[in-house]
Formats: structure tokens, C-alpha cells, sequence
């Protein structure tokens, strides 16, 4: 195990459902600013991780630290308080809202109105939806959504509702951000904008996590590379590393290992 | 939009505002007999019933069957709590706004997993057992033989103004129209501030919402305090207008009419509900002479809303006002551009 210090740790996490083990025993820590990939054949229990890592699940056992924070038993939407956003596998937007009203909703724990402000308008009230607008505004043109902010999301295409699924994550002000199969649904070109601007927001400090199925797209952009298997941990490294693994190789193609 | 937009938005608001106001100043002077003014007074109650119910079906999307049991209750609190330990009417009035509050949080609590169909029957459920428990417990609420003889607010005496009697239907009006105005103008406000964001992100995705970090269970528990606050309010209101309280004026029926208000009206509007409001109250008065045929026509032009107009009288005039400005209609669906 490395000694660089870790923005997210998990160790010895395990869910069961009914009498499937989805997820054994599994422990990682994430480096900040790095992009951590999950990968793995379908049913390895990458998405599972995820969700005990978001908070959907409870761990049946094993903890979780955030910032040296114990997150084990925070719900999912106390853990965005503390810098934790994600997106979903299957797009999860509010379809019958505008594009920039999406994105606004994301801002929900980051408003500073005093409580009488709410039934009474006043000036910090007002210089508070302006932030939050010019805020909107700046995270649509970082996904290159700044022309589409009055359509309804449901009516955007699949790759800008992708697009737009991150943008409302990062109104949270996230330190740790999880995406969840970027790549699902995506044409090349597509996935090749996602990359870059998840290659921007490590730049810019923020730690990403990817659970993805497709191991080619997370060797072009990931720094760590997490393979499971069966629920289990199969193997971390590097992306290098990983491709060259003998069992990783075996799980991927069904050869005898 | 832009915030020059809004602004503007904001000013047109409060233009409404102001012109509801002088509408509720004019009506009791051209409604003089006593009939048409005891109508205008249900109008204001079923207007402060119908835009606190929208508050939780509209808004935060909680299916609320529940509506006539916050009614009765801030009529029998406020009214047991004179008769009986005999305080002033407005403490009264301020525990029975608090009585049904504190009631739409239990039910929200208790109810905190069910959504949908589910909530509608636990809250239909919990409007019946309000009704039975108004009728049996003869004891406090004399049950079916009712409370008579509940005086009207008392004279509200302003400094340097005659006191203003509460027994002249007109005066009663400008009171309780004046309390659905303010509430109105306390909702809009929050609706239209991040609380209507949220409320708005639940109702469309719970999920979603809780990834935003919206606390979606203490969220719908605040919006059930807020509807049924103003229903509790609006029963305070009806105990003294009416002067007599039976438990059959909060039957489950009455969940139904208001809920068709906000469905006629326009759900996730807030001025929507306020013209079904109206409508379904005057509506019924002009059909008297067909009797109990009222309910077959109330029950068509309810299927009719839902199937050819489903966002309401709100969205009518939605469709008339770009078609007047020779553009067409907006697809907005839900909330209030």
C-alpha cells in the first residue's frame, strides 16, 4: 500500500444481496486530484461499490473515511454536504425541467440567504441567484450546454444529458466526484469530450472517480486503476500495470488464468 | 431570462398582487345581500385550502388526501380551546394553525416511505380516522350533535380607527381574504426561492434529489407543516364564520373538492389553484337548481381538465396570453416560467 495521503479510503467493504455477494472485502484509497478507475466485466460489482460509496447502500461491513471523516453511516445526502457528488449509470435528470434549472437545483446546500429571506426577497436574497445564475451559467459552458440552458433536459440528446448530469454534480462544489459508466451510450466523439473535461477538473484539483465497464477509454485518462471481479478485488495499478495483468487479461477474455 | 428579465418578472408580481387586493376591496361592495357575501367568504377559505394543498401536491409532489382533516382540525382545536379554557380568538387561532401543522408532520413522518398511490390512501386514511374520531368522541366534540353558537372573531380595534366588527359578513371578508392573500404572498415567495427548488427536485426525482444533497424525508415533512398550516387557518376562520361546527363539514368528500380546485386550477401554480378555487365554489351555487345532477357535471368537467387542459386553468391562460402575443406557447410543464 502506498503512503501518499488519500482524500477517500475504504477498507474491508462488503455487501450482500439476499445470498449474492456483490461486493467482498474490498479497501482502496484515492489520491487527491487523481482519477481512480473502477473497471471490471459486467455483474463484478463495480456499481455496487459505487452506490456504498455514494451512500445509496449501507456496507454490511467495513468503513469508509472522506477527509479523515468516518462516512460509513451518513446518508447519501449528507455525504454532498461534505464535497461527495455523483452521477448515475442510467441518467437521472429532472426531464420536465429546464437545462439551467437542474443545474440550479444542484446548488441547494451552497445557498447563503438569511431564513426570513425566504418569505421576504431581499438583497441577499437577490445577490444570492445571481451568484448561483453566473455559477450556472459558467458550469453549462465548461459541458458546452451554455446555448441550451432554457430547453427542458428531457428533450436534450443523450450525450448532453451525460454532459448535463455532470454539470448539476458540480453545482455541488464537490471535492470528490463519482461517475458512473460515462462512456454508456456515448458516440466517440462523445466520450472524447467527457474525457477531456474530466482531465480539466483533475487539473483543477478535483478527485474522480469512474466505475467503467470499457477498459480502453479508462487507460486514456486514469491515474489508478481498480479491477474486480466476482465482487472481489482482482488487482490496482497503474493503467500500464493493468493491461499487461495475467488474471485481469483472464477475467476480461475468459482465459484460463 | 436574464436578471434584468426577472426583475421585471418580480414587478409583475407584485402588480398582481396589488390588483387581487383592490379586487378583494371592490367584491363586497358590488355583492350586497348577504347570500352572495357568505359565498365570497367560502371562496377565500377553499382559495387558502386549495393554494396550501397545492403547496404539497403540486410542488413537492406528495399525493395529499389528507387536506379535509387539516381543516378540521384547526376548526375544533381553535374552538374547543375557547369554549373550554376560554382564551382570546387570535392565541385560539395561533394554536389551531399549530394543531394541524404539528398533525401534517406526524402524518408526513409516518408516511415518510410511502409515495403515490400509497400516500394518497395512508393520508385518505388519515382523514377518515380524523372525521370518526370527530364524530365518536362525543365527550369533547359533542359528535354528531355539533358545537353551536361559535361568535365570530372579536372587533379587531386599531388605533385611532372605529373598531371593525367581524359580524358584518363584509368586514369578515376583507379578514379572511386578507389572511389567503398574505398566505399566498408567503408561499409565492417561497416558491419562488430555492425552497421551490427543491420542493420541485423531489417531486420529479427522490433519488436525484438526495445526490444534490436535498434531505428529501425533512423536506416533504416541512411542506405537509406548511400545507396544512394554512388549512389549519382557514378552519380557525370557518368555525367563527359559521358559528357551528359538525364533524360532517370535514368529511373525506372535501379532500376530493380541493384536490379538483388544484387539478381545475393548475397543479405546481400557485395562482392556478386560486381560480379553480373560485370557480368550484361558484360553479356549484349556479347548478343548485339540478341538485345532486351538480355532481355528475362537477365530475365531467374534472375528467374533461385532466384530459384535454391537464395543467389547468393556469395553463389556459398560459396558451391565450403567447397566443395573444402571436407566438407560440412555451412548452413548460410543472412550475411557472
Amino acid at each position: 500500500m502506498s503512503v501518499t495521503p488519500a482524500i477517500f479510503r475504504a477498507s474491508g467493504l462488503s455487501k450482500n444481496f439476499g445470498g449474492v455477494r456483490a461486493v467482498k472485502d474490498v479497501s482502496l484509497a484515492v489520491a487527491p486530484a487523481t482519477v481512480f478507475a473502477i473497471i471490471g466485466p459486467n455483474g463484478a460489482g463495480k456499481s455496487t461499490l459505487l452506490n456504498l460509496i455514494s451512500g445509496v447502500h449501507a456496507p454490511d461491513a467495513g468503513t469508509m473515511a472522506f477527509d479523515d471523516l468516518d462516512v460509513t453511516d451518513l446518508s447519501p445526502h449528507a455525504r454532498v454536504r461534505h464535497g461527495l457528488a455523483r452521477t448515475f449509470q442510467k441518467i437521472r435528470l429532472f426531464k420536465q425541467l429546464s437545462v439551467l434549472d437542474n443545474v440550479l437545483a444542484g446548488f441547494h446546500a451552497r445557498h447563503r440567504i438569511p431564513a426570513w429571506q425566504y418569505v421576504w426577497h431581499g438583497a441577499a436574497f437577490r445577490a444570492d441567484r445571481a451568484r448561483c445564475r453566473a455559477e450556472a451559467a459558467e458550469l453549462l459552458t465548461f459541458v458546452g450546454l451554455a446555448g441550451r440552458a432554457q430547453a427542458l433536459a428531457g428533450a436534450l440528446s443523450y450525450g448532453e444529458q451525460r454532459m448535463l448530469e455532470i454539470a448539476r454534480a458540480l453545482a455541488t462544489a464537490p471535492r470528490l466526484l463519482l461517475i458512473d459508466e460515462p462512456a454508456a451510450g456515448l458516440n466517440a466523439a462523445e466520450v472524447e469530450a467527457l474525457l477531456e473535461r474530466i482531465r480539466v477538473l483533475r487539473e483543477r484539483g478535483m478527485t474522480v472517480i469512474i466505475v467503467e465497464h470499457n477498459m480502453d477509454l479508462v487507460m486514456n485518462v486514469a491515474d489508478r486503476v481498480l479491477v474486480m471481479d466476482y465482487g472481489e478485488l482482482l488487482f490496482e495499478g497503474t493503467p500500464a500495470e493493468v493491461q499487461v495483468h495475467p488474471r485481469v487479461i483472464a477475467a476480461y477474455l475468459g482465459a484460463e488464468p | 431570462m436574464s436578471n434584468a428579465d426577472f426583475a421585471t418578472a418580480g414587478r409583475a408580481r407584485w402588480w398582481g398582487i396589488l390588483a387581487a387586493a383592490c379586487i378583494i376591496a371592490v367584491l363586497p361592495l358590488i355583492f350586497r345581500d348577504s347570500y352572495w357575501r357568505t359565498n365570497l367568504i367560502v371562496c377565500a377559505l377553499n382559495v387558502m385550502l386549495a393554494i396550501g394543498l397545492d403547496f404539497v401536491v403540486g410542488y413537492a409532489g406528495q399525493l395529499n388526501l389528507g387536506q379535509s382533516a387539516f381543516y378540521g382540525i384547526g376548526a375544533y382545536v381553535s374552538t374547543l380551546l375557547i369554549m373550554r379554557l376560554g382564551p382570546p380568538f387570535w392565541p385560539a387561532f395561533a394554536c389551531g394553525v399549530a394543531a394541524s401543522a404539528v398533525s401534517g408532520m406526524a402524518l408526513s413522518l409516518f408516511a415518510v416511505r410511502l409515495r403515490g398511490h400509497y400516500l394518497a390512501i395512508a393520508s385518505l386514511g388519515f382523514a377518515v380516522i380524523t372525521y370518526q374520531v370527530l364524530l365518536n368522541w362525543i365527550s369533547l366534540t359533542q359528535g354528531p350533535l355539533g358545537i353551536y353558537g361559535i361568535a365570530p372573531p372579536p372587533p379587531l380595534a386599531l388605533p385611532g380607527l372605529p373598531a371593525i366588527d367581524f359580524t358584518d359578513l363584509a368586514n369578515l371578508f376583507y379578514l379572511v381574504a386578507g389572511f389567503a392573500l398574505l398566505a399566498y404572498m408567503l408561499l409565492d415567495q417561497l416558491v419562488r426561492s430555492p425552497v421551490g427548488e427543491t420542493l420541485t427536485a423531489i417531486r420529479e426525482d427522490e433519488v436525484s434529489a438526495a445526490s444534490l444533497g436535498m434531505n428529501c424525508r425533512a423536506w416533504k415533512v416541512f411542506a405537509f407543516a406548511v400545507g396544512s398550516a394554512v388549512a389549519g387557518g382557514a378552519g380557525c376562520f370557518y368555525a367563527g364564520f359559521v358559528g357551528t361546527l359538525v364533524p360532517d363539514a370535514f368529511f373525506i368528500t372535501e379532500s376530493f373538492t380541493i384536490l379538483a380546485m388544484v387539478i381545475v386550477g393548475g397543479m405546481g401554480t400557485l395562482s392556478g389553484p386560486v381560480f379553480g378555487a373560485i370557480l368550484l365554489t361558484v360553479l356549484p351555487e349556479f347548478l343548485r337548481g339540478i341538485g345532486d345532477l351538480r355532481l355528475i357535471v362537477y365530475g365531467l368537467a374534472l375528467t374533461l381538465v385532466v384530459l384535454f387542459m391537464p395543467g389547468g386553468i393556469a395553463q389556459a391562460l398560459r396558451v391565450a396570453r403567447s397566443r395573444l402575443a402571436g407566438s407560440s406557447p412555451r412548452q413548460t410543464a410543472g412550475a411557472e416560467p
